[in-house]
């Protein structure tokens, strides 16, 4: 029994180090409010219209706008902490959540992950700071994803009349129809920016990429458009009836067949 | 009968019209009345003018003197045509204009000479400016396309602003922007955390090292028109970055 004990004492005596410093941590652990750690969630619906808007203005974190087949915006957000303040409003078939807004002024403010969804038919407005946007199977007359500074544009399955992409830092990424008429606007800064888009599409294009000057036409390079000298094409596509502008002052362009 | 009662008799007594006993007593009363007999004169003087000018009025014009008056102009002015030369009579005939064009666009050899030569200097001058403007917006179309021909003839003349002068104004015009902006973000800067800071300043750089790329290239080729594009690009989206950042 002694000996067990003197075992026993001898184990602690080697690994005080160990244990003073786990006691240590486990005392902070415990000793911290509880928000530091802890991950707020946001969860809210709003019946809409088919044709619902939505205006999103994050600071940072990612968004995720996906359309559905139920009339009805359901918005979940998953706040780190410090948690952002957040106030979305509805007002007369709009949906606004401004975060800059609600929480300006504030020191820190912990990132903010959006997942939104929306009627096929709406139309999605988001910004954000900084962070990534994703917009999927959305059918409105517009949308539109702007970064402030960095992060990823992904847009899939998009048929909208008016489509704008734009950030400083990312690439930016475009799955969709090109409507007759419409007005399709791809800016980026440096990252690359790929376009997919149905073969048989007509449009006028005016592609810059004077850095790189990595401009892939892929389809649409038997065309007859204008090279220049490899910083922009220019030129109509099929009957030229739509907008297609594309820029990308340290980065390349490309275009792949839907 | 008294002065008086004479008096209203008078002016029958000048017609004749009274009747004898009183035409005789009124005589004998003007015989021997001076201031009645004086009255009876003016009144009979009276009449005499009266009847003077009726007669004046009531004679017809002196026909003969009329005509040879009309004669003598007619003739007059006859003798006068004619004695004027051949081409007087067509000056009558033709409008003011011709006869301003007969009178005033008359032009020595010499005069043609200079005005021929005149058209040919300003039209040749017009075609060189026209085609140094044409082959210069073949490479800056962009920069071009707002102003007409008007303009850019005015602006060789020195009258209007060139697109180099537009240019430069322009770019003023957004550094003063950038300035304020930074400004702005300078003092919201020191509530941003760590990884916004660190966002932001990288961003900015990104833009920056655009700026100054397009900026080098613009300085060899001015009129190059991708790289004013991407350098209005690039300084719309600083202004963007530090306006929104700025908002924090």
């Amino acid at each position: 029994m002694n000996l067990k004990l003197k075992v026993l004492f001898n184990f602690f005596a080697d690994k005080k180090t160990t244990i003073l410093l786990l006691s240590v941590v486990f005392f902070f652990v415990s000793a911290a409010p509880p928000d530091v750690f802890a991950q707020k969630k946001f969860s809210r619906s709003y019946p809409a219209s088919k044709n619902v808007s939505l205006k999103l203005t994050n600071r940072s974190g990612t968004v995720t706008v996906e359309g559905w087949e139920r009339d009805e915006v359901r918005i979940s957000a998953s706040m780190e902490a410090p948690a952002a303040n957040m106030t979305p409003q509805n007002l007369s078939g709009t949906i606004y959540i401004n975060l800059v807004k609600d929480n300006q002024g504030r020191k820190e403010v912990g990132y903010v992950n959006f997942r939104i969804n929306v009627p096929y038919n709406s139309s999605v407005n988001i910004e954000t700071m900084m962070g990534n946007l994703n917009v999927s199977n959305v059918r409105g007359a517009l949308v539109r994803a702007h970064i402030t500074s960095e992060g990823d544009i992904t847009l899939t399955n998009i048929s909208a009349g008016a489509v704008s992409a734009e950030n400083v830092i990312g690439d930016i990424f475009f799955d969709g129809d090109i409507q007759s008429d419409g007005t399709y606007r791809f800016t980026s800064t440096r990252g690359s920016i790929n376009i997919r888009i149905p073969f048989g599409s007509s449009f006028r294009l005016v592609a810059t990429a004077p850095s790189t000057r990595r401009i892939s036409l892929g389809p649409f390079s038997n065309q007859g458009l204008n090279f220049g000298d490899g910083r922009r094409v220019f030129g109509k596509v099929g009957g030229g009836s739509a907008t297609l502008t594309v820029t990308n002052q340290r980065g390349s362009i490309s275009f792949i067949s839907r | 009968m008294n002065c008086e009662q004479y008096q209203e008799l008078i002016s029958a007594f000048l017609d004749n019209d009274l009747d004898e006993s009183a035409f005789i007593n009124v005589q004998s009363h003007l015989a021997v009345c001076a201031h009645c007999a004086k009255m009876c004169e003016d009144c009979a003087m009276i009449l005499d003018l009266c009847s003077e000018d009726l007669l004046q009025d009531s004679l017809p014009p002196n026909s003969k003197a009329l005509w040879c008056r009309i004669n003598n102009i007619i003739e007059n002015q006859v003798k006068a045509e004619l004695a004027q030369p051949e081409t007087a009579p067509n000056k009558t005939k033709q409008g003011w204009l011709s006869q301003v064009w007969n009178n005033s666009w008359r032009f020595s050899l010499s005069q043609v000479l200079t005005s021929i030569l005149g058209i040919a200097l300003i039209s040749s001058l017009l075609t060189i400016i026209g085609f140094k403007n044409y082959s210069a917006s073949a490479d800056n179309v962009a920069v071009n396309a707002s102003s007409s021909v008007f303009e850019k003839v005015l602006s060789k003349i020195g009258i209007a602003e060139t697109t180099q002068e537009k240019r430069e104004r322009y770019i003023k015009q957004q550094q003063a922007t950038i300035d304020y902006w930074k400004k702005r973000v300078e003092v919201r800067r020191a509530n941003w955390d760590n990884h916004l800071r660190d966002a932001f300043d990288r961003n900015l750089n990104e833009i920056n090292q655009v700026v100054v790329e397009y900026d080098k290239i613009l300085q060899e080729n001015p009129q190059d028109e991708i790289s004013n594009d991407m350098l209005d690009s690039a300084m719309t989206e600083k202004v963007e970055l530090l306006r929104e950042f700025s908002e924090l």
